[in-house]
């Protein structure tokens, strides 16, 4: 699917039904019809006065006639600073480019009331004067509603960096940060849209894509010696970038960009390096003093992003087992306790399984913990190997595991279980043959986590008690 | 102030609590007050009376709005609020997509027939 980014002049934002009242009231006092265009050359205001010729061509004084309408478009697009222009009727008028250099409001029109050729030196000369004096007039009110409406856009940035920068010193959850991040961006912006990806190792992930066809970025790789990316993180600054620049990279395909969109690509960095990177496509330039402020925007961004990112992967390694992969004795409980709530409320069945390897302690002691490790970590893949991947395995202890498989009666947990045992009891394990014992318990109503640990664990008890490398099934 | 103003008014309270309530599940409370602001200070440009708007964590309010049209009752109360709402939705539509700000906008537009179809076509 195609996307397109949106262009609007939201910068200058002025009542029109306001405006007309006072153009009107201008164009009486000068007797000299106005008429005015926005930045991408469509009327924004109607004539002032009723001239004779146009009223008729136009109606009403809007535009109508196709003729006028190319004219004015043309007029508008290939305008400098000021011309003299004759209308396809014969009208001459005066055409100024309202605004500054740096950006363009719109266009004005000043045309002699009634219907004249300015054939005489001097009659022309007092007409160009009169708008030459309407255009510094207009102008300078349009620059003051900029200003203004500027101020009011400043004051909104900093009041909303000002919240942010609070909350997102304080949010640890890494998609909330994103969330926030890329909500007030479109918010404060109007950005049609907003990505921000982050650094995994040797690339680049968007992990949060929001506005045009955002959602569609989001999980996208860019490696990091893509040469674009290396770009952006050869410096500290933001990339200014063409639509066709992005184009290069895996989702941006289809999209396309409407003239006047400014997209900056901002690498994100902290002092421990490159934490990832923030797109922002808007519909106008920002400006330098707007730059700036989105620029302190994306410093907390980064710092905020980085904390986040730290905390995720403290949590993730406090939950992990670092030899196996498999959750750790500290998370079990709060899984199971929530796959029973689950089992309990939709009402399906579940299993634990309790595994024990056979005499590590002794394969351990004899042939020491390196082999020891290795033993884990093999009993680890082959247990990975023989279930689900919605069953999930943990380490229990040092030498213990319990997997729980939910939607799995009793029964079919066993034939789980067996399928554990046999494989562990064939792999070639280096030095000595390797056994486990096995106990399977069936969750019931009520179980809480103990109740059915328990359970599992005193089949595995009785597994060892028949001789090792057996499994039970909890009768109970 | 007029007995059909003030109805428009409760109208219109009703109208925006429904749209804070439905998008602020989506949003969260702080991209929610950020939006309105957002929304508050454009519609401003051209009515200063948006201004009186009360939003915060609890949901949003137009008691000050409605006794303000007791002193003004000319105030093109309608022109404002379907200004308020275009601009609105427009922008929930790039954070939440255009498939469930249109959810949302059929919601409300079944509750409040008309309003904002003709928002929407301005």
């Amino acid at each position: 699917m195609r996307c397109y980014l949106v262009h609007t002049n939201l910068l200058l934002s002025v009542p029109v039904r306001y405006w007309q009242d006072f153009q009107d009231t201008l164009a009486r006092a000068t007797n000299a019809n106005i008429y005015i265009f926005d930045a991408n050359g469509a009327p924004f205001s109607r004539f002032s006065l009723p001239a004779e010729l146009c009223q008729e061509v136009n109606k009403g004084g809007k535009l109508h006639n196709e003729k006028c309408i190319d004219f004015y478009k043309l007029a508008c697009g290939s305008l400098e600073e000021k011309d003299m222009l004759t209308c396809p009727y014969g009208l001459k008028l005066c055409a100024y480019r309202l605004g500054s250099h740096a950006q363009r409001i719109g266009y004005l029109m000043v045309a002699p009331s009634r219907h004249t050729t300015l054939v005489e030196r001097e009659e022309e000369i007092a007409f160009i004067t009169k708008a030459h004096n309407i255009y510094r007039t207009i102008n300078e009110v349009f620059s003051a509603i900029l200003e203004k409406n500027l101020l009011g856009l400043r004051r909104l940035e900093l009041n909303s960096i000002y919240e942010i920068s609070r909350l997102m010193t304080s949010i640890v959850e890494l998609d909330r940060v994103l969330e926030l991040i890329t909500n007030s961006l479109i918010i404060i912006y109007q950005a049609d849209l907003c990505f921000v990806g982050l650094r995994e190792g040797d690339k680049i992930k968007v992990a949060q894509g929001k506005g045009v066809n955002g959602s569609q970025l989001i999980g996208k790789e860019w490696p990091l010696v893509h040469p674009l990316i290396e770009r952006i993180f050869s410096k500290v600054e933001p990339s200014s970038l063409s639509i066709e620049e992005l184009k290069v990279l895996p989702g941006f395909t289809g999209t396309e960009a409407a003239p006047g969109t400014e997209i900056m690509v901002y690498p994100l960095w902290t002092a421990l390096g490159i934490v990832g990177l923030l797109g922002i496509a808007a519909p106008v330039s920002l400006g330098d003093s707007g730059s700036k402020n989105l620029q302190i925007y994306i410093n907390f961004a980064a710092v905020a992003l980085a904390n986040a990112t730290l905390i995720r992967r403290l949590e993730r390694e406090a939950e992990t087992d670092y030899l196996t992969g498999f959750l750790n004795r500290r998370v079990l409980r709060d899984v199971l306790a929530a796959e029973l709530q689950r089992a309990a409320r939709y009402g399906y069945h579940m299993s634990v399984i309790f595994m024990d390897i056979d005499d590590f302690k002794a394969y351990n002691d004899t042939f020491g913990h390196l082999a020891g490790d290795v033993v884990l970590q093999k009993t680890a893949e082959l247990i990975k190997n023989s279930i689900r991947t919605t069953d999930i395995a943990c380490r229990y202890g040092g030498e213990e595991f319990i997997i729980i498989l939910p939607g799995t009666k009793g029964g079919d947990a066993a034939k789980v279980a067996e399928r554990i045992r046999k494989s562990i009891e064939t792999y070639p394990f280096p030095h000595r043959r390797i056994t486990a014992s096995l106990g399977v318990a069936q969750a019931k109503k009520n179980d809480s986590v103990d109740s059915l640990l328990a359970r599992a664990d005193q089949a595995c008890y009785q597994a060892k008690e028949r001789g090792k490398n057996h499994l039970c099934l909890d009768p109970s | 102030m007029s007995e059909i103003i003030e109805k428009r008014i409760g109208h219109y309270e009703t109208l925006l609590r429904e749209m804070w309530t439905a998008s602020s599940k989506y949003l969260g409370t702080f991209s929610m007050n950020l939006l309105v602001e957002r929304v508050v200070w454009e519609v401003s440009l051209e009515y200063k009376e948006i201004e009186l708007l009360q939003y915060d964590q609890n949901g949003i309010s137009c008691a000050k709005m409605a006794a303000r049209l007791e002193e003004n009752p000319d105030l093109p109360v309608e022109d404002m609020f379907m200004k308020f709402i275009t601009r609105y939705v427009e922008i929930l539509a790039r954070l939440l997509g255009h498939e469930r700000a249109e959810e949302i906008r059929k919601r409300l537009d079944e509750e409040f027939a008309g309003d904002l179809s003709a928002s929407r076509g301005e």
